[in-house]
């Protein structure tokens, strides 16, 4: 298995290398949402703070949004959605090997390209200009791996369900959108989740959003106090892996049963 | 003027086709409008959360925000009904050779290339955001002169030229690097940042939305003919500046197109 793994992410990342070009745009796409949302909470942190985020809090909490989010967002439904609809899913049925596998070698290349440019520019960005710099903390950086783990591949089992939509529906990535419009908030996307209404922070925990994003973020920023926060994040994070993991595998083999393949 | 009469004959008869055919697909209208009043639930949420830990932003307060963000919609409909489905399909025609067909056509290949297509359903986009705008004047108690309506006009028609303007330079560039068929993502992130007025950005921002891509001409400065924040005058500097623009881009997409050298066989 390990090896077929090597030769599927291998062969993904030479495909990407092909198309690094069209990767920078998608990359560049990908951190200007977090870049605005950061230039407009800066203008209104002025000198002073916003529910305790003053502007360097900010800078450090977005530049891990664009980092984390890069590290854990996953385009699966719209491969799916065009796999079903073009029948380009017969052949990968018809592999000794479960279409996913592809699907999450795929996310592994893309990942690993993308984050180490976001690392990387992070870095010569702290070297300038001190208010995005981390402190030095292996042990929380440690955690923030774990939990981004879990947050990659909780979005990986939520895009690839929703893709599977389409063996019903045509408007499946439409689902998928909708979805990333309420992440919007929920995922603290364009806030800090303290930033928001108490009433709606608490759906965003009780929900799956905070565990995509903003778990791991606030993990990485320092902003998740106590070993029980962390342990009730973490908690929270595997319990709705499972059910996503769940939903997956009751769309997938109701799907398959009624699919009848398109094209030749 | 018989070369441009032509022009506009044949788009005639390209947009009386799609409507023909967008006709048949109608529940993609109600698909659509729901998409739209999603998206500016969305921009209108992200805005009261802002206004949530403050009074105002950039020197604006919500409801002149609000002016901009339905300024926003109604160029996103021109964006999504004629630019994306016409010039936005440029690059990838670019790479496979397909533009051949369009180059052999007796018409002005940059004016068919750009207005080939119309997505009706999306027009509804212009007039939901216009509403928006509408709306949002009454809430802030202010009734616009002529003069100030007649500024926004032509502000917003300099805006759509901006904007085409930016897609034209963008495609173009599709001439020299092949490989970036998606680059009109390119767009869609620079667009962004046109949600809000740019007073609102630190100075480095603003000054490249001003002068570099120039996006604050596409909706601070229509919103603000509107609200009467700048006075009328300011439109005829918008038209210079959207001659200005066009001029650029009709000269790059010049220069572009004579790189071209054809792929089909």
């Amino acid at each position: 298995m390990i090896k077929r793994y090597a030769a599927l992410i291998r062969n993904a990342w030479l495909v990407d290398l092909q198309y690094r070009a069209s990767i920078v745009l998608w990359l560049l796409w990908g951190v200007t949402e977090p870049a605005i949302a950061l230039g407009i909470w800066w203008a209104i942190a002025g000198d002073g703070s916003v529910a305790g985020y003053a502007r360097d809090d900010f800078a450090r909490y977005f530049f891990a949004v664009m980092l984390i989010n890069q590290l854990t967002i996953a385009w699966d439904s719209w491969y799916l959605d065009r796999w079903i609809r073009e029948g380009d899913l017969n052949y990968r049925l018809a592999r000794p090997l479960h279409p996913a596998h592809e699907a999450v070698a795929e996310n592994i290349a893309y990942k690993a390209r993308t984050a180490s440019v976001i690392l990387v520019v992070w870095l010569l960005v702290a070297a300038a200009w001190p208010a995005v710099r981390l402190p030095f903390d292996p042990g929380r950086w440690a955690i923030t791996a774990v939990a981004v783990l879990l947050a990659a591949a909780m979005r990986f089992f939520i895009s690839f369900t929703t893709g599977l939509l389409a063996f019903w529906t045509t408007r499946a990535t439409a689902i998928m959108e909708l979805h990333a419009g309420v992440s919007l908030f929920l995922a603290g996307r364009i806030a800090p989740l303290a930033l928001l209404p108490p009433a709606v922070a608490s759906v965003a925990g009780v929900l799956w959003f905070r565990s995509m994003l903003a778990f791991p973020v606030d993990l990485l920023t320092g902003a998740v106090h106590g070993p029980g926060a962390v342990l009730r994040g973490l908690g929270g994070q595997i319990a709705w892996l499972g059910v996503w993991i769940v939903a997956y595998r009751i769309a997938w083999t109701r799907g398959i049963r009624q699919y009848g393949a398109v094209g030749g | 003027m018989s070369g441009m009469r032509r022009v506009i004959h044949v788009l005639g008869a390209f947009w009386r086709l799609n409507v023909a055919e967008e006709l048949q697909y109608r529940a993609n209208f109600v698909a659509s409008v729901l998409g739209t009043l999603f998206s500016m639930a969305t921009g209108l949420l992200t805005l009261s959360l802002f206004f949530h830990h403050t009074t105002n932003l950039g020197g604006w307060d919500y409801w002149e925000i609000v002016v901009l963000l339905g300024v926003f919609n109604a160029l996103t409909g021109v964006i999504e009904a004629v630019l994306r489905p016409g010039i936005g399909q440029l690059a990838g025609e670019v790479r496979s050779g397909e533009l051949d067909l369009v180059l052999v056509k007796p018409v002005d290949a940059q004016a068919f290339v750009s207005f080939r297509r119309l997505d009706l359903w999306r027009l509804s986009d212009v007039v939901l955001g216009l509403a928006l705008a509408g709306y949002a004047l009454t809430r802030l108690g202010r009734v616009p002169s002529v003069a100030q309506l007649a500024a926004f006009a032509l502000a917003l028609a300099a805006a759509a030229v901006v904007v085409y303007a930016i897609w034209v330079v963008l495609m173009s560039l599709a001439f020299w690097f092949v490989s970036v068929e998606n680059i009109a993502v390119l767009f869609d992130a620079v667009y962004e940042g046109a949600r809000y007025p740019v007073s609102a950005y630190p100075g480095a921002l603003r000054f490249l939305f001003v002068y570099l891509i120039p996006i604050a001409w596409t909706t601070t400065i229509p919103a603000s003919a509107l609200t009467g924040r700048l006075r009328p005058e300011i439109a005829l500097a918008a038209a210079l500046v959207a001659g200005l623009a066009f001029a650029l881009a009709r000269a790059l997409w010049r220069a572009a197109l004579k790189r071209y050298a054809g792929a089909s066989g």
